[in-house]
């Protein structure tokens, strides 16, 4: 019972974000000088084409009225009509946004799988050469530009060594469209396609690599320290002098509830992650929503960067409630204090 | 390499595509930009113009010369006054779904595109009118024109022939638009096969296409989105791409080149790039300041080491022999020339003279030119502010006298095969407003000698107007006049085809490729 | 408040145990070469004329020499050069992002923690909303609305920036609201503002200085994203992200066009972050990030 009341509060507070959020990026792409539908229209429209469009948008209306407009839309889950592509957000950010969800989904995956091992090994071996190195690392990860990583992933694994592919999601030459999950990689499962399924694989690899080293380095941070504050308390000494083996100490003792933090931290990090990925994915020419949104942000597609930064937006809030959720499961005292 | 040609196919003249099960011949090309849209009453960009040329058909296309060739028309006339033009059908044109290409068919395409008066449209603007086109019978189709208006033959191959059959029963409640943006429904060569808007399209032949196909045919057609320079290396060096756009960049043709795979085909286009020079804003309003521009202009290093390109003497490029004005002399660098003019100048004795010179912005090339420029211009007095500017940008800041830059690098070509597209878009005062018209020239005299060309049915006549025309503007130093584009495009040695045509996106048709290796 | 000399020697073992922090040592060495560099750059840089308006179209693509540290780029200038001079720019988007952010944001952290109430409610669910947006999506949105430049892309930042700051003074304030030292002097009839400033934010300083040591980098970083995008500053100003793009062009030949200028920023960057985890552990403000 005391769940579902912290579920609904916390869903609520998500509604109030998302209408604020909605408010703020209104007001961003409504104050811009200039003529949108001119801009759409391209170079060698007439005025009346102009006119026509402008009306055709309720660009001539108040803006009490165009925000009205565009909520109602919203309610609706209707982003209005790119002015660049010249057909609905949705359709675009639909067929874009599988390519970057699956960007993230293994970016949070390689995150995970090497972040937190590499958290126990520093907490295990604390002020060892392991503990240092891991701190370096967790550094280098930060502060290194992601744009850079890639290029530099791009360099040594793509031109030099020809491993992987540099560009894309699938060879040029297999032709395969992902219709189930618009995952590219669970779709050529679910199709018993594994020549698709390994190419996948392969094009996915350096850009999720690139995207992952500043939250790889965040989690085995977070990891590190939350296990030596476990370590520290008095359940695990009594756990030791129980004689439990060390090996389910830190597993099942010490590693369960220091997986709170590292989980927290990913919820924070979620949002340069979705920024690191406009970079990430212009670089590899990963056909995703980041791609998308620059082009039209550089395009000034007004709706288009409003759908853009709303969904990555939504995608944020949803992921936190999310993780917020799972905390609140995993550790229940989290539920009495509240949300954040 | 993936690209293959059938035993069958290079044995035998065949009429009809082999089994979709044998090896096909495939081009894999990159585009810089995404294909906007495939409505043909929507299409404006290169890459609209480049999927829809080989997805729908029109009465007529266009060839190397800028001469009309037949498509779904067979035969045309034009009356005696010139506002009556008839086209003939063939009999034997069809669409992809089967069904005959009729007169009533070209009627609906016009009427549609009239009414939803968005990209080709403009073409039309008070020359086609709703009613204008009749269907007397099936075969049959005639366009009356609203005015006098001697090239508008040349404005034909913008309209693209629909199925109004099918159009009609998908029409929804936006005449189409909705279906037509994902789905096609014409006679072209090639049909959609697959679109991914943000990174590739995929087309193949249509095996029943009504004019048939040739031995060596390209059977499909990728076209990859991708403007990254090191991207298209790399596919090129790993064999997936078979030809580039023509906008890489001089390093990586000449990258491409080494390839043993690849050869770089060059040919020098109707389409010029300027320097635009803004006649209402200081300092370019005064002439002598516009020909101090021109002679601080390193002509050499720009055709050479930044853009190879053919010479640009004047306002139009040679493409058009029957109208070219040769009298023009050569651009030539010559510092003791711009500093006279600048002494002539009513700014003479002003220093530092400033001076705004905008580019579009990523463009790698437009920024070392405007840097070769600043730093030329700087020793002779001139303060140059760079301004880079998203495409878009620019072409809203070319709707203002007050906004439009001083200077503006700028490629215009003609979107028909006339001189009268470069001369009107360009400088009449009608057509002002635009990123092609940044000059601001509004001037009368020129005004008078376009609408004269206009109106008059008499080539020799036109010619002569138009020869006046460039003369007049080159007086008047409308421009920069830097150079032709020479396109450039990397492609695999086994592929033939490509010729420059002066009108949007018409050379990549790639029903007029061919495959020329043997079959492996 | 402490007596002078009381003063003197806490600041001699504070120099004592920064010294022996290696990452700080590191870190503030790094940062100080690089502030020296962009200061002294019209001295240091070999051809101090190549950020200015020249070309020299016969040296592009010139790889690292002895002339040419770090090679020339594709209009033949010396990036070495162009690498001191970058710094000026990333140094000072920086100093103009935190210098507004950071005091506007303890202002309204100190004001959320120690008010409470409806003042708390407001100021903290508007961080809450500036956090579901990522910067750089921001700054995009921003730019793109207004012109593409750094200067706007530097506006952008600063809108979302305060609002760490804020949460950071906003939980320590909450912590230190109920303290006995500031309920004696609520109770002697201190000013408001005598409270926040003086008896709070001091208690705050070792924490923000650690988070603005770090910011430094991370702002530097998100700079040089955004420049990489396309919304640098004008040419011929040199600046470290747009270098990094206009060199990717010329990969895999010429790689040392974007890789120096890469690792410019990589190196800065890394001085700011060894410098603030350093100054972490030296003032124990473990949960700062």
């Amino acid at each position: 019972m005391e769940f579902v009341f912290f579920l609904i509060r916390r869903l609520a507070w998500s509604l109030v974000v998302l209408a604020g959020l909605s408010v703020l990026i209104f007001l961003i792409a409504r104050v811009v000088p200039g003529d949108p539908a001119r801009l759409a229209m391209g170079p060698r429209a007439s005025d009346v084409q102009v006119a026509q469009l402008r009306a055709e948008m309720g660009l001539d209306r108040p803006l009490p009225e165009q925000y009205a407009r565009y909520i109602g839309g919203l309610l609706h889950g209707d982003l209005g009509r790119s002015l660049l592509s010249r057909r609905s957000v949705n359709d675009d950010i639909r067929e874009t946004f599988a390519a970057t969800f699956e960007l993230v989904l293994a970016t949070i995956t390689l995150a995970v799988l090497i972040g937190i091992p590499l958290g126990v090994a520093a907490a295990t071996w604390k002020d060892a050469t392991v503990d240092n190195a891991v701190r370096l690392v967790a550094i280098l990860g930060a502060v290194t530009p992601s744009f850079f990583l890639a290029l530099l992933l791009q360099i040594l694994a793509g031109y030099e060594l020809h491993m992987l592919p540099t560009t894309g999601r699938m060879a040029p030459s297999i032709s395969f469209v992902p219709d189930i999950t618009g995952l590219m990689t669970l779709d050529a499962l679910l199709h018993l396609r594994f020549d698709v399924f390994a190419d996948a694989l392969r094009h996915l690899l350096l850009p999720s690599l690139a995207l992952a080293a500043a939250t790889t380095g965040q989690i085995a941070r977070i990891t590190r320290s939350s296990m030596i504050d476990v370590a520290r308390q008095d359940f695990i000494d009594a756990a030791r002098a129980f004689g439990i083996p060390a090996r389910v100490r830190i597993w099942k003792y010490m590693l369960r509830p220091s997986f709170v933090p590292p989980l927290t931290i990913l919820g924070l990090e979620f949002a340069s992650l979705i920024g690191n990925a406009f970079v990430v994915e212009l670089v590899f020419a990963w056909p995703g929503m980041a791609s998308y949104g620059v082009r039209t942000i550089l395009q000034k597609d007004l709706n288009a960067v409003m759908g853009v930064v709303m969904v990555s937006g939504v995608f944020f809030v949803l992921v936190n409630l999310a993780i917020d959720v799972l905390v609140g499961f995993v550790d229940p005292r989290i539920r009495i204090t509240g949300a954040r | 390499m993936r690209i293959s040609v059938a035993r069958l196919l290079a044995g035998a003249a065949l009429t009809a595509m082999p089994a979709a099960a044998m090896a096909k011949t495939v081009v894999t090309l990159n585009t810089v930009q995404i294909i906007g849209t495939i409505d043909p009453a929507k299409i404006s960009d290169y890459t609209d113009y480049m999927a829809s040329v080989n997805l729908y058909d029109g009465l007529v296309g266009v060839d190397p010369q800028g001469r009309l060739v037949p498509q779904l028309a067979a035969s045309w006339d034009v009356s005696a006054d010139a506002r009556t033009v008839t086209f003939h059908l063939r009999p034997d044109a069809h669409f992809q779904d089967g069904s005959r290409v009729t007169a009533e068919d070209v009627a609906f395409s016009v009427e549609r595109l009239l009414k939803i008066n968005q990209g080709p449209a403009n073409l039309f603007a008070g020359v086609l009118a709703p009613g204008s086109v009749t269907a007397p019978d099936p075969a049959t189709v005639t366009f009356r024109l609203s005015k006098t208006f001697s090239p508008f033959l040349a404005t034909v191959p913008a309209i693209r022939v629909l199925n109004a059959k099918l159009v009609s029963a998908n029409a929804g409640s936006d005449d189409g638009q909705t279906w037509l943006g994902t789905h096609t429904a014409g006679a072209g060569a090639y049909r959609l096969e697959s679109w991914d808007r943000g990174s590739r399209m995929t087309i193949v032949a249509d095996p029943s296409y009504y004019r048939g196909w040739a031995p060596g045919a390209i059977q499909e057609v990728r076209f990859l989105i991708t403007n990254d320079e090191a991207t298209v290396r790399s596919l090129a060096a790993s064999g997936e791409l078979t030809m580039t756009s023509q906008f890489q960049s001089p390093d990586t043709y000449a990258a491409l080149a080494k390839m043993p795979r690849m050869k770089v085909v060059a040919g020098d286009t109707a389409t010029a790039f300027y320097l635009k020079l803004n006649s209402r804003t200081a300092p370019t309003d005064d002439l002598h300041i516009r020909r101090a521009l021109a002679c601080a202009t390193d002509y050499d290093t720009i055709r050479q080491q930044i853009l190879p390109g053919g010479a640009l003497d004047g306002p139009l490029p040679r493409t058009f022999a029957a109208a070219y004005w040769s009298g023009a002399p050569a651009g030539k660098f010559d510092p003791d020339c711009a500093r006279r003019e600048i002494a002539a100048s009513r700014y003479a004795g002003q220093k530092p003279i400033p001076l705004t010179l905008a580019y579009v912005s990523g463009t790698k090339f437009e920024e070392e030119i405007a840097l070769l420029m600043q730093a030329n211009l700087e020793p002779l007095g001139f303060k140059v502010t760079l301004q880079a500017e998203p495409w878009n940008r620019l072409t809203e800041l070319a709707t203002k006298v007050e906004t439009t830059p001083a200077v503006a690098e700028v490629f215009f070509g003609p979107t028909y095969p006339s001189p009268d597209s470069m001369f009107f878009t360009q400088y009449d005062s009608k057509a002002a407003g635009t990123w092609a018209s940044m000059e601001w020239v509004q001037d009368p005299a020129i005004d008078r000698m376009i609408e004269d060309a206009r109106g008059t049915g008499d080539t020799a006549e036109q010619n002569k107007l138009y020869v006046a025309l460039q003369q007049a503007l080159f007086d008047r130093q409308s421009d920069v006049y830097l150079l032709t584009q020479r396109v450039q495009h990397a492609m695999d040695k086994c592929l033939d085809g490509y010729a420059p045509v002066p009108m949007q996106s018409f050379d990549y048709y790639f029903y007029n490729y061919r495959w020329t290796c043997p079959a492996k | 408040m402490a007596a002078p000399a009381q003063r003197l020697s806490a600041a001699r073992q504070n120099w004592h145990r920064f010294s022996r922090n290696p990452t700080a040592v590191v870190g503030a060495a790094i940062v100080l070469l690089v502030v020296l560099a962009a200061v002294f750059a019209p001295l240091l840089a070999p051809y101090p004329g190549h950020v200015g308006a020249v070309v020299d179209f016969r040296a592009r693509h010139h790889p690292p020499s002895f002339s040419h540290p770090f090679g020339t780029d594709n209009i033949g200038r010396d990036i070495f050069s162009r690498v001191l001079f970058g710094y000026r720019v990333s140094l000072s988007l920086a100093a103009v992002v935190l210098g507004i952010a950071v005091p506007f944001g303890t202002v309204l952290g100190l004001a959320a923690g120690y008010f409470g109430g409806w003042s708390e409610t407001v100021i903290m669910r508007a961080t809450d909303i500036a956090l579901a947006i990522p910067p750089l999506v921001m700054a995009l949105a921003v730019t793109a609305v207004l012109s593409p430049n750094l200067l706007n892309a530097m506006l952008a930042i600063t809108a979302l920036w305060w609002t760490w700051h804020t949460r950071l003074v906003y939980s320590i304030t909450r912590t230190l609201r109920h303290r006995e030292y500031v309920e004696a002097a609520r109770l002697i009839g201190a000013s408001r503002a005598h409270i926040l400033f003086r008896e709070i934010l001091p208690n705050c300083v070792s924490a923000i200085s650690v988070k603005v040591t770090l910011d430094c980098g991370f702002v530097i970083l998100l700079g040089a994203s955004l420049s990489f995008l396309g919304l640098g500053v004008q040419p011929p100003t040199p600046d470290l992200g747009t270098m990094v793009a206009t060199g990717a062009d010329f990969l895999p030949d010429d790689w040392w066009e974007p890789v120096m200028p890469g690792l410019a920023i990589l190196f800065v960057t890394l001085g700011f972050n060894l410098l603030g985890d350093g100054l972490r552990d030296l003032f124990d403000v473990e949960d700062v990030r």
